[in-house]
């Protein structure tokens, strides 16, 4: 720890470049004063940030802060940035991947202002949208005019469509819509050296935004994933669905709290489930038998979303803390579980028939269905996730302290058995550092099937106290030891991380092979400047030998415990 | 217990920002302090709940921000001369309490609170409020009122009333005024309306008159601690030096200091009556069949929640029944409301400071209100009334600013009112 009186001081833009800046977006929306630069600095679940306040390392602080209003401004911000070599980073909320590490003065573009739902098109079913839009303000305007953008993920308001476009995206009824990334028709993108690409069908002027391939090689396909480092969306066409629900979600019946009472036990009062949607929980006796039973479910054909929710029910569905953690002790809600959400998107009669297919292959396989016989308190307990896994709310309250580390890898759904024994090894061999961690070893890890089940996200976190630096450092080596889990077993890309990450990128060349050195040749090709967050999806050459030693040790230790050579 | 419950608890104004520790560095940056609550979210175009981010658009203006400048200046990342702007972020906050709603029911932390504590220690420090503040601040030190008016005129608006003098004589009720109501002749009709309904109901009411001080609401939520302190104490010896039982009160921040503020003192005695809104005292004599609306008021309104009157203290249904009570109102809600209503732009100082961004915000509600379909916003706060009715003259519109009383009093029979 640095002394703690000592000040942080950011650095600043050149007069020339702060000037430039100004005379894109005027007086009002450029900003450089300390306590605005503070703002944009210490992101959400990023560990490393905290670390980074807590030794008062100054590099977490961007130079200034521009907010653009319209793909003009952004093209006009880019090419100054290109013109100096002023490296920029593309700012939404500050969720994960916004962090500027670079050591020289750096551009925060933040979108608040582009915040526009530009179009839904009802007959063809999409919407397009400026960069700012997030999940809960698409999904109301769509389900006004019966339809639906497939759901929500993690954080309704948090989360935005465009930023979700820089890494995979995906949300609680993946089964049937699949991922943000297979919902995506188009995007206008401002590429990091200043020129415009529209992908898609958009791209032939007036020829309709209907279609995600446009001439030539797939486009999309090349930026998506890339964590803003290949250019900035600044329009992004989504697909819709069918909707059967309400035009809004209803009153929760316990009504409206106040400041004053927010706490009272009445108004964390469960929603009833939606109309023409029905959950059904279904409890297993092992991990086995529910993977077994997830796989059937969703090789079937039914249902519109298939979920275990792991520890996340404690969270979700306690009132408090206190209950959160007892519920974990006393394993309140089942190792092993899923639910199925079901939906009557085609007639009245679907839940019926669906409902009938999903008991027959418990029948088949195992299982008991959570009911008014069968440990009901349990389901009434569960039935926050009525509207969360349809408008992600995060059920009562998130009764966790800071979230800092996650495995967050996809793969076959039996590799959820290798996610669990290996994620309880780490917490062997580390020690936990609070007990909710042990959601995904003792409980089953929160388990997405998506796409129809041809594969699966598993997801297990740490949460140490933020004031800790230590608790957040043992967090973050948990995340290197899970890079290096995930690359032994062949897990699978994290969603999240781990090949779209530095220094994951490089220091895992078995993911590929060698996919950092394409995603370098890359680099160098849409961003010959280096200006587009520089290091935060692939290290330049250059870059890499800059990195910090220590950090390089750590990684590779982690490769050691796993077997795995040193990288250097 | 929730886990920030857990912590040594304190009264509200005896913290500082080290009891803030661990909720500010905590802070998830979820973002929901500046958005609707999601799943009561109907439309894009009234998402957001933070008035100044949704004017500013740069993160200091909202909660979140809020909470990491306070995590910088904790921890000596940097001083004040380092960032004179912050007072600006600090006081264009409406202290509307949203951002704390959503926080509190999501991530169990305090936005607002660490705003509010924030602003005391920059006013300990010598560097808040703003100007416009200190002047407010000095008319209340010097005339116990935040309008520079002579304390003889505290009365004024009873002139034609018929309302006991506690200090002649005695009453069961109290009805405490308000500064703003007292001293503003345009709502003055408030006052007049509320003692004329509760005279008729038959509640035996009575005023300090002269006598009564500001509630100290204004200084509270500007930071001024040790002003704020004296009031609380002044007002409590006072008030419990009347004997009665039952308060009762038009004006939300008022409402919010007797009721909710005081007990947050340290230091200082318990008031011994109980604090009402009057929408809860017109509620129960609704109920209690002491008040009926013979007339008919053919009028399409729409209900605008004071947000320290809803959000803070949860009065949101006892004001639309009695709406609902009265024959031909058409009660129609905008898209925001109860603990995710928008606020009017008027509260924590900002009308006084920064009027142009107050009035805005109005201008923004106004548009919601006009969208519901209403002809008229009815509500119950001096502050909303007058920031709302100023911006609908000057947008020159025809739709009305009603107070609750207003709409009662038509709905009366004139031999009885």
């Amino acid at each position: 720890m640095s002394d703690s009186k000592q000040k942080v001081i950011q650095k600043k833009l050149p007069r020339e470049v702060y000037r430039a800046l100004k005379n894109v977006v005027g007086e009002k929306w450029i900003h450089e004063s300390r306590s605005v630069v503070e703002t944009y600095s210490k992101l959400s679940i990023e560990g490393a940030s905290f670390v980074k306040k807590h030794e008062k390392d100054p590099h977490v602080l961007p130079a200034c802060v521009v907010l653009p209003a319209t793909t003009d401004d952004v093209q006009a911000i880019v090419k100054i940035c290109n013109r100096y070599s002023v490296p920029f980073v593309p700012f939404t909320n500050g969720q994960v991947f916004c962090n500027p590490t670079t050591q020289d003065p750096t551009l925060i573009i933040h979108f608040s202002r582009m915040n526009r739902i530009i179009k839904v098109d009802t007959q063809n079913m999409s919407a397009t949208l400026e960069p700012y839009v997030d999940y809960a303000q698409l999904q109301a305007e769509a389900m006004k005019r019966g339809l639906w953008n497939g759901g929500t993920p993690l954080a309704t308001t948090v989360c935005k469509m465009a930023s979700q476009f820089a890494f995979a995206g995906l949300w609680q009824t993946d089964l049937k819509y699949g991922l943000l990334n297979r919902n995506i028709i188009s995007v206008k993108m401002v590429l990091p050296d200043g020129e415009i690409l529209s992908t898609g069908s958009r791209c032939i002027p007036k020829a309709g935004d209907f279609w995600e391939y446009g001439p030539g090689p797939d486009l999309m396909g090349l930026q998506r994933s890339g964590l803003g480092t290949n250019g900035i969306v600044t329009e992004i066409t989504v697909k819709l669905h069918a909707w059967v629900g309400d035009e809004a979600l209803p009153e929760i019946p316990g009504g409206r709290p106040s400041l004053k009472h927010v706490h009272d036990a009445k108004y964390d009062s469960p929603p009833e489930p939606l109309k023409n949607h029905k959950l059904l929980w279904i409890e297993f006796e092992d991990l086995d038998t529910q993977l077994k039973a997830m796989r059937e479910i969703a090789h079937s054909g039914v249902a519109i979303g298939l979920n275990a929710t792991g520890v996340y029910s404690a969270f979700y569905c306690s009132q408090t803390q206190e209950m959160t953690v007892q519920r974990c002790k006393e394993h309140f809600f089942p190792d092993w579980n899923c639910y199925v959400i079901l939906a009557n998107t085609t007639s009245d009669q679907q839940i019926p028939y669906e409902e009938k297919v999903v008991r027959q292959i418990i029948d088949e396989v195992g299982g008991t269905f959570l009911s008014e016989d069968y440990k009901p308190e349990v389901l009434e307990a569960l039935q926050p996730w009525n509207y969360d896994c349809i408008r992600h709310v995060h059920g009562y309250r998130m009764n966790r302290k800071f979230y800092a580390n996650a495995w967050l890898p996809v793969g076959p759904l039996e590799e959820a058995k290798t996610v669990s024994r290996e994620w309880k090894k780490a917490l062997d061999m580390f020690g936990e550092i609070d007990i909710t961690d042990r959601g995904g070893a003792d409980d089953t890890p929160f388990v997405y099937a998506l796409q129809r089940g041809h594969f699966c996200l598993f997801e297990t976190d740490n949460y140490p106290d933020p004031v800790l630096p230590d608790e957040i450092k043992k967090a973050q080596g948990y995340g290197l030891y899970g890079a290096a889990v995930v690359t032994k077993y062949d897990l699978g890309p994290q969603l999240m991380a781990f090949v779209n990450v530095e220094p994951f990128t490089t220091m895992f060349p078995e993911a590929g092979p060698n996919a950092h050195l394409f995603m370098r040749k890359l680099r160098k090709v849409f961003d010959p400047n280096s200006v587009a967050a520089p290091g935060r999806q692939v290290f330049t050459e250059e870059e890499w030998q800059q990195f910090p030693q220590e950090v390089k040790s750590a990684v590779n230790k982690m490769r050691e415990l796993n077997g795995m050579e040193p990288v250097t | 217990m929730t886990y920030y419950e857990s912590k040594p608890h304190k009264k509200f104004f005896e913290k500082t920002l080290e009891d803030y520790r661990d909720s500010i560095w905590g802070c998830a940056r979820c973002n929901w302090c500046q958005n609707h609550w999601g799943w009561n979210v109907k439309s894009a175009e009234y998402s957001e709940i933070c008035p100044a981010f949704h004017e500013f658009r740069i993160f200091p203006y909202s909660g979140m921000g809020k909470m990491h400048i306070a995590r910088a200046l904790l921890e000596g990342d940097f001083d004040y001369e380092d960032a004179p702007e912050i007072l600006k972020f600090l006081y264009t906050c409406t202290t509307c309490g949203a951002c704390e709603m959503n926080c509190q029911r999501l991530q169990d932390k305090e936005p607002l609170q660490v705003n509010e504590t924030l602003r005391a220690q920059l006013i300990k420090d010598g560097i808040g409020p703003m100007p416009e503040h200190k002047v407010l601040i000095k008319s209340v030190k010097n005339y116990d009122n935040p309008w520079m008016q002579p304390r003889t005129q505290r009365d004024r608006w009873a002139r034609k009333i018929n309302i006991k003098n506690i200090e002649k004589e005695p009453a069961e009720t109290l009805f405490f005024v308000g500064c703003t109501v007292a001293f503003d002749n345009t709502q003055w009709h408030v006052a007049q309306n509320t003692a004329t309904i509760m005279t008729q109901a038959g509640v035996d009411l009575g005023m300090l008159g002269k006598k009564e001080i500001c509630c100290g609401s204004p200084i509270a939520r500007i930071g001024d601690r040790d002003t704020f302190f004296d009031l609380a104490k002044r007002n409590i010896d006072l008030l419990n030096a009347t004997g009665v039982k039952e308060i009762v009160t038009f004006c939300p921040g008022c409402f919010k200091a007797l009721s909710h503020d005081y007990c947050e003192v340290p230091d200082v005695p318990k008031l011994n009556a109980t604090v009402y809104h009057t929408s809860q005292y017109f509620d129960r004599l609704i109920k209690e069949g002491k008040l009926t609306f013979p007339n008919d008021v053919s009028k399409r309104v729409t209900w605008h929640d004071p947000c320290h009157m809803g959000r803070h203290c949860g009065i949101y249904d006892e004001p639309r029944r009695v709406l609902e009570a009265i024959s031909g109102i058409d009660l129609v809600e905008m898209e925001r409301i109860k603990d995710q209503s928008w606020c009017c732009g008027g509260g924590g100082g900002v009308r006084t400071a920064f009027m142009d961004f107050a009035q805005k915000t109005a201008i923004k509600r106004i548009g919601e209100a006009k969208k519901s379909g209403a002809e008229a916003i009815v509500t119950s706060c001096p502050f909303c009334e007058q920031n709302i009715g100023d911006a609908l003259n000057s947008m020159n519109d025809e739709m009305e600013i009603l107070d609750l009383t207003d709409v009662m009093v038509k709905a009366m029979d004139k031999r009885e009112t």
